[in-house]
């Protein structure tokens, strides 16, 4: 492992996507991280050896590739349980998405802790995958949810999150790290929960690779990501949560491997983390998990944030010394997201002229439309780092954009 | 190498023509049109572009009136801009024949065209089909035209 808190400077090359050429001339500028992250070699090359070698289902028979597989999936549900500092691999489930667990606990939490004119609180600035699964609580059984206010500088509004909380509230959910603002919730929230007796779902999809992740410090009940954000494959999430509360809540889908006993009138339920893991899960893609675990760990968890916070700061100097552009939030708390827009340039026109030039940024309104109401835009244009990007290609995004508004405002 | 470059210029330019640009920033026919008897509302739920379209067909099929109001990035709105200009007047017959051309054009199918030629202000369009993820913004009015007919 690297110690000098510095990354390996050759890791571009651990990326074989990264030597791509746009349109044939231009060389990729990846700054879509937030929307999915590249994947190194060393996770392409075990995903193809694992099926090659080692595939078959898990937890079911006793053959050769049988535990062979099963060892890989539940090495990897150790390796995720180190990674966010779980207490237990049975606090770690394994699911298609952080989205299907974000809707795993919404359905399960009610089943088990609340009734209709309980409340829930989220802010406004959630992303999509973390509003839906608790407006089905509210359409299907009158759950109450309330809102907390956003602060010009793209953070929870602490106050008005503790003012909104009432007898009746029972979860809050609430984004780790912004997905438009890359600010960090604030640690208070979690203590506020905590001393009124409120559980807490953190979504993590954007902090788990590009913050440290200490479950037990964050003092959340749950916490979600996504392997594909992770330098992991697509197709796998992961659900974190305490252990007696996943005890005592219901199981969420039925299914192969999640029972204790079936008979033609009864059945019992398998002990965690299998009960709630229904059906052949996401074997390879939990492989490939752990294995992008391990490379975020020999790259060095503490190289990587030094890294981004590098690059983060860089680009926000340079963004903010351009006139013609608006960044929506502040940089004090900012992780690896920069949303802006250019004046009278519609983001998808930025994002166009961008492509040209080989840079992948997001426009659109980031799966955040009451965020994008309440900023009164329709939609922005978003760069976000990973561990591969470098201030050369901030230098070479800043030169487009001064470009992109020279072509479109005469 | 210099060929390349050009080529690259050559897209955007292609993409952002002139017509598009001021379509974009002046949309004609915009708002509500007086009476209307159809109407619809359009949305790309993936980009968050909207588009709200009224008509006023009269007994013989023939657009007698057409404007749109919402908010989106240039392709869309000049879309729907260039839209109401070649539909006003038009019977609905061969506004839908013309539904179909366009679509086939921004995708780059543009062989069999029958109401859309070279110096139709709609072939302005055609550079739409070097950029796939934006088919969806140059053809937004024109499903919400189809819906509306649906009215």
């Amino acid at each position: 492992m690297n110690k000098d808190k510095t990354l390996r400077k050759d890791i571009r090359k651990d990326f074989p996507i990264l030597s791509k050429k746009i349109l044939k001339t231009k060389d990729l500028v990846y700054f879509d991280t937030a929307a999915s992250a590249q994947k190194p070699q060393v996770v392409i090359d075990e995903l193809n050896q694992f099926y090659k070698s080692h595939y078959s289902n898990v937890s079911r028979g006793v053959h050769t590739l049988s535990v062979e597989s099963t060892l890989r999936y539940e090495e990897a549900r150790k390796k995720v349980q180190n990674f966010i500092n779980a207490k237990s691999e049975n606090e770690i489930i394994f699911t298609k998405s952080a989205t299907e667990s974000i809707n795993l606990v919404a359905q399960t939490f009610y089943d088990k802790y609340m009734s209709a004119g309980d409340e829930i609180i989220l802010s406004l600035m959630e992303h999509h995958s973390n509003l839906i699964p608790w407006y089905f609580l509210r359409d299907k059984y009158g759950v109450i949810i309330k809102f907390a206010n956003i602060t010009e500088s793209g953070e929870i509004d602490v106050n008005h999150f503790e003012s909104l909380i009432t007898p009746k509230t029972k979860i809050a959910a609430l984004t780790h790290l912004s997905n438009v603002y890359g600010s960090k919730i604030d640690e208070k929230v979690s203590s506020i929960c905590k001393k009124n007796n409120v559980a807490i779902l953190l979504d993590g999809c954007q902090s788990a690779a590009h913050l440290r992740i200490d479950v037990q410090k964050l003092e959340c009940d749950f916490f979600v990501f996504s392997g594909h954000k992770t330098y992991g494959p697509s197709g796998i999430g992961v659900l974190y949560g305490k252990e007696d509360l996943l005890n005592e809540m219901p199981p969420y889908q039925g299914g192969g491997g999640m029972i204790g006993e079936v008979t033609t009138d009864k059945v019992s339920y398998a002990e965690l983390p299998a009960k709630y893991e229904a059906g052949t899960p996401p074997i390879a893609e939990a492989h490939g998990l752990g294995i992008a675990i391990d490379y975020m760990n020999n790259a060095g968890i503490e190289n990587i944030i030094n890294h981004e916070e590098e690059l983060t700061k860089y680009a926000y100097e340079k963004i903010s010394e351009l006139d013609f552009v608006k960044i929506y939030g502040d940089g004090d708390n900012r992780n690896s997201i920069i949303s802006f827009n250019i004046e009278n340039i519609h983001s998808h026109e930025v994002s166009s002229f961008l492509d040209v030039e080989g840079i992948a940024v997001r426009a659109g309104h980031h799966c955040c439309q009451p965020l994008m109401k309440h900023l009164g835009v329709n939609s922005t244009s978003r760069l976000s780092f990973g561990m591969y990007n470098t201030i050369e290609e901030v230098d070479i995004f800043i030169n487009a954009l001064i470009k992109c508004k020279d072509f479109f405002i005469k | 190498m210099q060929g390349f470059f050009y080529k690259m210029n050559e897209l955007l330019k292609e993409l952002y023509q002139e017509i598009i640009l001021d379509h974009g920033k002046e949309p004609r026919n915009f708002g509500e049109c007086e009476t209307h008897n159809k109407s619809a509302h359009g949305h790309n739920p993936l980009c968050g572009d909207k588009v709200s379209l009224t008509l006023f067909i009269d007994d013989d099929d023939f657009i007698k009136d057409i404007k749109f109001s919402g908010e989106g990035c240039a392709i869309s709105v000049a879309s729907a801009s260039l839209m109401t200009e070649k539909l006003k007047g038009k019977k609905l017959s061969y506004a839908e024949n013309m539904f179909k051309d366009f679509t086939d054009l921004v995708k780059g199918s543009e062989d069999s065209l029958s109401t859309i030629d070279e110096d139709d202000s709609l072939y302005a369009l055609k550079g739409v089909k070097d950029f796939p993820m934006r088919v969806k913004c140059a053809t937004l009015a024109w499903h919400t035209f189809k819906n509306a007919l649906k009215d």
